[in-house]
């Protein structure tokens, strides 16, 4: 079912004042959009995990949404949190191309794009790119990726340290 | 186990949400009460008593407000984020106030000497220690309101935690300062923000992990 961020929006709002129908729509929705969110940008034995965090953060933090504002980019706000997150943390593979915006209505292209893990990825150096995709995001070893990119396994290594300290930065920046 | 929709629907109980106001309200409650507590123990400046404060009063005082205004509307923008929102206000005010330190190196430059009388200052010690505990207790009551949002960048939202209080305590300071030279508050109200900024960055993003 689609839901257009208007909606979202209201459905939080009233979420906030205990409407439990409102949230049961409000995390199911977010769910799914969670979920092709993550697809891709982590281990696809992670997703679901990391679905279940970010959800779990939503709740814990749902005081700071601000029902006068569009409820997707705190929620994407959350979600890159909780990535980073996790990407300091697992290594997995995955194959399936990033959508993530299944769940919302037309008119939200422009934001989705905004948001995008792949434009947040993009903004680092090629190298650290390629470091993270094949060792944090497709699970190669180090020697693998090494070969893969044509880095030195140190390389590598600073590489991938960098980046992720690149992209929690560049969540601070935006 | 890992909670499911259901498991969180039934947690779920109405929440006071995070507003501007309560940040606003509750920094500028706690620097009139550090106001307060400097008129009683130490007194305030005769021209500020009489209402007719002299110019780098109040030209100082002006800064402060400006620069702890903008940090409070930078960290209150950090509890409830949103790509693509941003708040970078604080830094042109920062900018601004960066005209003491700078003008006083001019000055310093021009003359050819330190600034000898203002470093030595009696008063500089003063400045830092009633400056610095104003700023704990606005900072602390900031950090505890920042926890209830969901900061996603801990580092910036301590630097500009202990910006925002360490502007308003030292503002607070500044209506009992004694002193009315530029070199002054170019060194002494720097370096207070500047060490309260730099104890935010150090401390505050500990208390606000998630």
């Amino acid at each position: 079912m689609k839901v257009d961020g208007a909606t979202l929006a209201r459905l939080m709002a009233l979420a906030q004042d205990g409407d439990s129908a409102a949230y049961r729509q409000v995390l199911q929705t977010s769910s799914e959009w969670l979920s092709g969110f993550f697809r891709r940008r982590i281990a696809p034995g992670a997703v679901d995990d990391l679905v279940q965090e970010t959800l779990l953060s939503l709740h814990a933090k749902r005081a700071s949404y601000d029902p006068a504002r569009p409820f997707l980019p705190w929620l994407a706000a959350i979600a890159r949190y909780r990535w980073v997150d996790e990407l300091r943390r697992s290594y997995r593979t995955s194959t399936d191309e990033l959508t993530g915006n299944e769940a919302f209505g037309p008119g939200d292209d422009e934001l989705i794009a905004r948001i995008s893990l792949d434009r947040l990825l993009a903004r680092l150096p090629i190298g650290q790119i390629d470091a993270i995709r094949l060792v944090k995001i497709e699970g190669l070893s180090i020697a693998e990726a090494a070969l893969r990119c044509g880095q030195s396994e140190p390389l590598v290594k600073v590489n991938i340290h960098r980046g992720l300290r690149r992209l929690a930065a560049l969540i601070e920046s935006e | 186990m890992t909670p499911t929709i259901n498991d969180l629907v039934a947690d779920l109980t109405p929440v006071r949400r995070l507003t501007p106001a309560q940040a606003w309200t509750m920094t500028l409650a706690l620097t009139i009460a550090a106001i307060l507590t400097i008129y009683a123990l130490f007194g305030l400046r005769s021209d500020v008593m009489a209402g007719q404060p002299a110019g780098i009063v109040v030209l100082r005082a002006g800064a402060l407000l400006l620069l702890g205004s903008a940090a409070l509307t930078a960290v209150i923008a950090a509890a409830r984020p949103g790509v693509g929102q941003t708040s970078h206000g604080w830094r042109w005010a920062l900018g601004a106030a960066l005209i003491f330190p700078l003008t006083s190196l001019v000055i310093m430059l021009a003359e050819r000497r330190l600034p000898m009388a203002e470093l030595t200052s009696p008063n500089g010690p003063w400045c830092l220690g009633i400056s610095g505990v104003s700023a704990l207790a606005i900072g602390t009551a900031l950090t505890l309101w920042l926890h209830r949002g969901a900061p996603v960048a801990l580092n910036r939202a301590g630097w500009l935690v202990g910006l925002a209080a360490g502007s308003f305590g030292a503002f607070a300071y500044s209506l009992h300062c004694p002193s009315t030279t530029i070199p002054y508050v170019g060194i002494w109200y720097t370096l207070a923000v500047g060490l309260c900024a730099l104890a935010g960055r150090l401390i505050v993003p500990r208390f606000l992990r998630w």
